[in-house]
C-alpha cells in the first residue's frame, strides 16, 4: 500500500576503490528517515566496460543496483527522486513516478521545458511520467517547502562513505 | 611395349600440397630422380574460445529500518531504532583512537558521537535531516533566530549522552541547552529532564525555559518538603527545575520516589569539580540517561577539575593519573568550546545581555517596606508632592536593589562575583558600571579577589590615570569599577570585553556611552554587556518606560516643559507609583 507521505531517493555512489555503491533512502513528510538501502559495492571489468559501451551505465545503475535497492524496501513512496541520469532505467521497476533532480540557479532559465523547478532545483519527471506533472509538482512543492530536494542524496552519500570506512 | 622402361608413377594423394604438373613428370628417364614431395598441413587443432561473462549480478542489500519518531511533547519514550542508551551508571566506552569527524558541510548536521559504533546507530544520525530543515519542519519558533554556532552546539548536545558545553560566557550556553532539550522531548528521545542551577538562577531558567521552548511544562521543585515531594512526584511533566541545595537536600527523597531522568543538565557545572562535596555526590546518585553540563570555566585550577567534572559526565572517562595530553585526549569528543573571537564571525560586535536577578529574601523585605512607606507618603503629601519627593523615592528604592542598607546583602553583587569568576579565568577583563561612588567602594571591597580597581569623577587625573594603567598592563586586575559620571573623560578601554551595567542609568545614551569605551575602535573582539536588573522592582518598570520610549529625544524633553532627569518625564517618573502627577509639578 503506498505511503502518502514518503518519499524516495536514489543514487549511486562510484568510489575509485571500491566500485559503485547503491543508496535508497526513504523519508517521512518532514524529510526524516524512514527506510535506508545500500548496496555493496559493484566493480565492472574492463572486458565488461567495452562489451557493454554505452549502454553499461544504464543497465548497471537501472537494470541492476537500482533494481535491488528497489526490491528491499517496504514502504512505497509517492515519488522516487534521483540524481543520477541513467538510474531513470530504474522506472520499468517502480510503480510510483520517478523524476530526475539536478541543481538549478533560480535565477537561470530552464534548460528543459519538460520540468519544473522547486527551490534550488530542477525536477525533470520521467518521459513515461510526464504526464503526472501537475501531480508531481503538486506534491514536491508541498515537500519542497520543508526540505531541500537535493539534501537527502547529500544523507546518502555520508551514510555511504561511513559505511566504507567501517 | 616389350624393351620399354620400367615406369615409376607417383600418386599425389589428397592433403598433399599440389604442385605444378611440370614437377610430377613419372621417371621416364632412368637418369632423373623423381622429385620430392613436399607434404604442408592445412589445420592442426580447433581454436580456443573465450567465453567472456557480461552478466552483472545483482548486487547484496543491507536495509535499515527507523521508527517514526512521537511528534508530541513528552509523547512516548525513545522511538524504536533509536540507538539503545546505556544503562544507568553504566561505564561508557571509551572513544576509539581513529576516526575523522565528517566534512564540514553548510548546513549544520548532527553527527554521531565518536562512541558510537554500530553502524545502524551511525545511520540513524547520518541520515536525519539538517538542523535548520528540521527546525523548519518541526515549526518551531525562536525568540531570536539562533546564531550558527549555535546551531552547530545543538547538533553536538544532542546525539550525546555525555557532553560539556563550555562555551565562553554570553554565547548563549543556556539557550543552546534549552533548545536541545526541545528537539529531544518532541522526537520522543526524552521524557524527563532535571535541570540542576545555582539558586540565584531558578528565576532566569525559568523565564528562559519560557522563552526559548514555550510549548514544554517545567516545574520549579522549590518551597517546604511537602510542596517538593508532590513537584518531584509530577508524573506529566517533561522538565523539572531545581537549584543544587535543594537537591542536596532532597537527595534520598529523590532516591526514594525512585525518580530517573532522561537527561539531567547542570548549569554552572563547576560547582561539582570537587568530588568529595555533597554537592558533587547528590548530583551524581540521580539516576540519569544523559548527562550535560554547562561551564565556562571546566579547568579553573588544575585538570583535577576535570576530573570531578566528569565523575558526573561519563564516569571513569578519565582519571587522575592520566597526564594532560591523555585526558584531552580522552575528553575531547565530550567537550565543545567556543570564544567570541572564534565565532565573531557569526556575531554582532556588541552582545547585550539582560539578567533577570531575584533579591534575596532580605532584600525583598527591606524594598517592600521601603516602597510602601514612600508611596504613602508621596499620596500623602497630594498636590505638595514634588518630582523632587518621586525622584528621592526611586533612587531610595535603586540602592535598595543594589545593597539592602539593613543588612548589607546584594544579590547583584552574589550574580556579578560568580560571573567574574569566569572573566577572570579565561585572562579577560571588565568593566563595571554604577551611578553611586558608595556602590562602587562596597564593590571594591568585596571583589578584592579581582584585583578590583575604581575609577570616578571624584579622584585626581594622576591618580585616574595610574588606575588606568594598572588595569590595562597588570593582569591581576580584572576589573575596573567605574561611575557614569566619569564617561565625561575619554578613556580608551577597549581591551575590556566585558561590561557590567552594575545599575542602569536613566538615559539610554548615557549608558551607550559608558558601553562604548570598551566597545570602540581598535576593540579586539565582540564586546558582551551584561544589564542587572532586580525582578519585581522599581528598576524592572523603569526599563519598561525606556523601551517604550524608541526615540532618544522623546525621552529628554517633558511635555509640559518641565526639564527632567534624562530619559524620564514627570508623568513617567509619578506613573512608577501609579500616582497621577500633581497639576503644577515643581523641580
Amino acid at each position: 500500500m503506498e505511503d502518502r507521505g514518503a518519499f524516495g531517493f536514489l543514487t549511486v555512489v562510484d568510489s575509485p576503490t571500491h566500485g559503485l555503491f547503491g543508496g535508497y533512502l526513504l523519508v517521512d513528510p518532514l524529510g526524516r528517515p524512514l527506510e535506508f538501502h545500500c548496496t555493496a559495492p559493484v566493480k565492472v571489468s574492463r572486458a565488461q566496460q567495452i562489451l557493454y559501451g554505452p549502454t553499461l551505465h544504464a543497465h548497471l545503475h537501472g537494470d541492476r543496483i537500482g533494481a535491488a535497492l528497489v526490491a528491499e524496501a517496504t514502504v512505497t513512496p509517492v515519488v522516487v527522486l534521483t540524481d543520477v541520469e541513467p538510474m531513470l532505467t530504474v522506472r520499468s521497476r517502480l510503480g510510483q513516478p520517478l523524476a530526475l533532480v539536478r541543481p538549478c540557479d533560480p535565477l537561470d532559465q530552464p534548460v528543459d521545458t519538460a520540468g519544473f523547478t522547486i527551490g534550488a532545483a530542477r525536477v525533470s519527471p520521467h518521459p513515461g511520467d510526464q504526464g503526472d506533472e501537475a501531480f508531481l509538482r503538486e506534491r514536491l512543492a508541498e515537500f519542497g517547502a520543508t526540505v531541500d530536494l537535493r539534501e537527502p542524496f547529500e544523507r546518502i552519500r555520508a551514510a555511504i562513505d561511513e559505511a566504507q570506512r567501517h | 611395349m616389350p624393351g620399354d622402361a620400367e615406369v615409376t608413377v607417383r600418386s599425389i594423394r589428397a592433403g598433399d600440397f599440389a604442385l605444378p604438373t611440370a614437377t610430377c613428370l613419372p621417371a621416364v628417364h632412368p637418369g632423373i630422380d623423381p622429385p620430392p614431395v613436399l607434404r604442408l598441413p592445412l589445420a592442426t587443432h580447433w581454436p580456443a574460445v573465450t567465453r567472456i561473462e557480461l552478466r552483472l549480478d545483482r548486487p547484496k542489500v543491507g536495509s535499515f529500518r527507523f521508527a517514526s519518531p512521537a511528534s508530541a511533547p513528552g509523547a512516548g519514550g525513545a522511538a524504536a531504532g533509536c540507538p539503545a542508551a546505556p544503562p544507568p551508571g553504566a561505564r561508557p566506552r571509551r572513544p576509539p583512537r581513529t576516526g575523522e569527524s565528517p566534512p564540514e558541510d553548510r548546513r549544520v548536521r548532527v553527527t554521531p558521537p565518536r562512541d558510537v559504533v554500530k553502524l545502524s546507530e551511525k545511520f540513524f544520525y547520518l541520515l536525519q535531516p539538517d538542523l535548520e530543515t528540521t527546525l523548519q519542519a518541526e515549526r518551531l519558533e525562536f525568540p531570536r533566530p539562533p546564531f550558527p554556532f549555535q546551531l552547530e552546539g545543538m547538533a553536538f548536545l544532542v546525539p550525546r549522552h555525555a557532553a560539556v558545553l563550555a562555551d565562553e560566557m554570553g554565547l548563549g550556553k543556556s539557550m543552546q541547552a534549552i533548545s536541545s532539550i526541545r528537539l529531544l522531548v518532541r522526537s520522543g528521545q526524552a521524557r524527563r529532564v532535571l535541570v540542576v542551577c545555582p539558586k540565584g538562577l531558578v528565576s532566569n531558567w525559568a523565564r528562559e525555559l519560557g522563552e526559548w521552548a514555550p510549548e514544554l511544562v517545567v516545574a520549579v521543585v522549590e518551597g517546604d518538603q511537602e510542596r517538593r515531594r508532590w513537584q518531584w512526584s509530577l508524573p506529566d511533566v517533561p522538565v523539572k527545575l531545581v537549584n543544587y541545595e535543594v537537591l542536596v537536600r532532597d537527595r534520598d527523597l529523590v532516591a526514594e520516589l525512585g525518580l530517573e531522568f532522561d537527561l539531567l543538565v547542570l548549569d554552572e557545572a563547576q560547582r561539582i569539580k570537587n568530588r568529595g562535596s555533597h554537592t558533587s555526590a547528590a548530583v551524581r546518585s540521580v539516576p540519569r540517561l544523559r548527562s550535560w553540563a554547562l561551564t565556562g570555566t571546566p579547568v579553573e585550577n588544575s585538570p583535577d577539575d576535570l576530573v570531578g567534572l566528569f565523575e558526573f559526565v561519563a564516569p571513569g572517562q578519565i582519571d587522575r593519573s592520566m597526564t594532560p595530553r591523555t585526558m584531552g585526549a580522552a575528553v575531547a569528543d565530550h567537550i565543545l568550546r567556543r570564544t567570541k573571537d572564534r565565532v565573531l564571525k557569526d556575531m554582532p560586535p556588541r552582545l547585550n545581555r539582560d539578567e533577570r536577578i531575584e533579591l534575596t529574601a532580605e532584600q525583598r523585605e527591606t524594598y517592600r517596606l521601603a516602597e510602601e512607606e514612600g508611596v504613602l507618603r508621596l499620596a500623602g503629601l497630594g498636590q505638595e508632592a514634588t518630582i523632587r519627593h518621586v525622584f528621592e523615592l526611586v533612587l531610595r528604592l535603586k540602592q535598595i536593589c543594589n545593597f539592602d542598607t539593613a543588612t548589607g546583602e546584594s544579590a547583584k553583587l552574589d550574580r556579578l562575583a560568580a560571573e567574574l569568576e569566569e572573566v577572570q579565568a579565561s585572562g579577560r577583563k571588565a568593566l563595571v558600571f554604577s551611578q553611586w561612588t558608595e556602590t562602587l567602594r562596597r564593590l571594591r571591597e568585596s571583589l578584592g579577589r579581582f584585583g578590583a580597581l575604581e575609577y570616578h569623577g571624584g579622584m585626581s587625573t594622576t591618580a585616574r590615570d595610574e588606575v588606568i594603567r594598572r588595569f590595562r598592563h597588570d593582569a591581576g586586575h580584572s576589573v575596573l569599577l567605574l561611575s557614569y559620571g566619569a564617561g565625561a573623560v575619554g578613556l580608551n578601554l577597549q581591551f575590556a570585553q566585558y561590561v557590567f551595567l552594575f545599575d542602569r542609568w536613566w538615559n539610554p545614551a548615557i549608558e551607550d556611552q559608558a558601553i562604548n569605551r570598551a566597545h570602540r575602535i581598535g576593540a579586539a573582539g565582540a564586546v558582551t554587556v551584561t544589564r542587572f536588573l532586580a525582578t519585581d522592582t522599581i528598576e524592572e518598570r523603569i526599563d519598561e518606560v525606556l523601551r517604550g520610549k524608541r526615540d532618544l529625544s522623546d525621552a529628554i524633553l517633558s511635555q509640559a516643559g518641565t526639564t527632567v532627569a534624562g530619559g524620564l518625564t514627570a508623568e513617567d517618573l509619578f506613573a512608577l507609583f501609579k500616582l497621577a502627577p500633581p497639576r503644577r509639578a515643581a523641580a
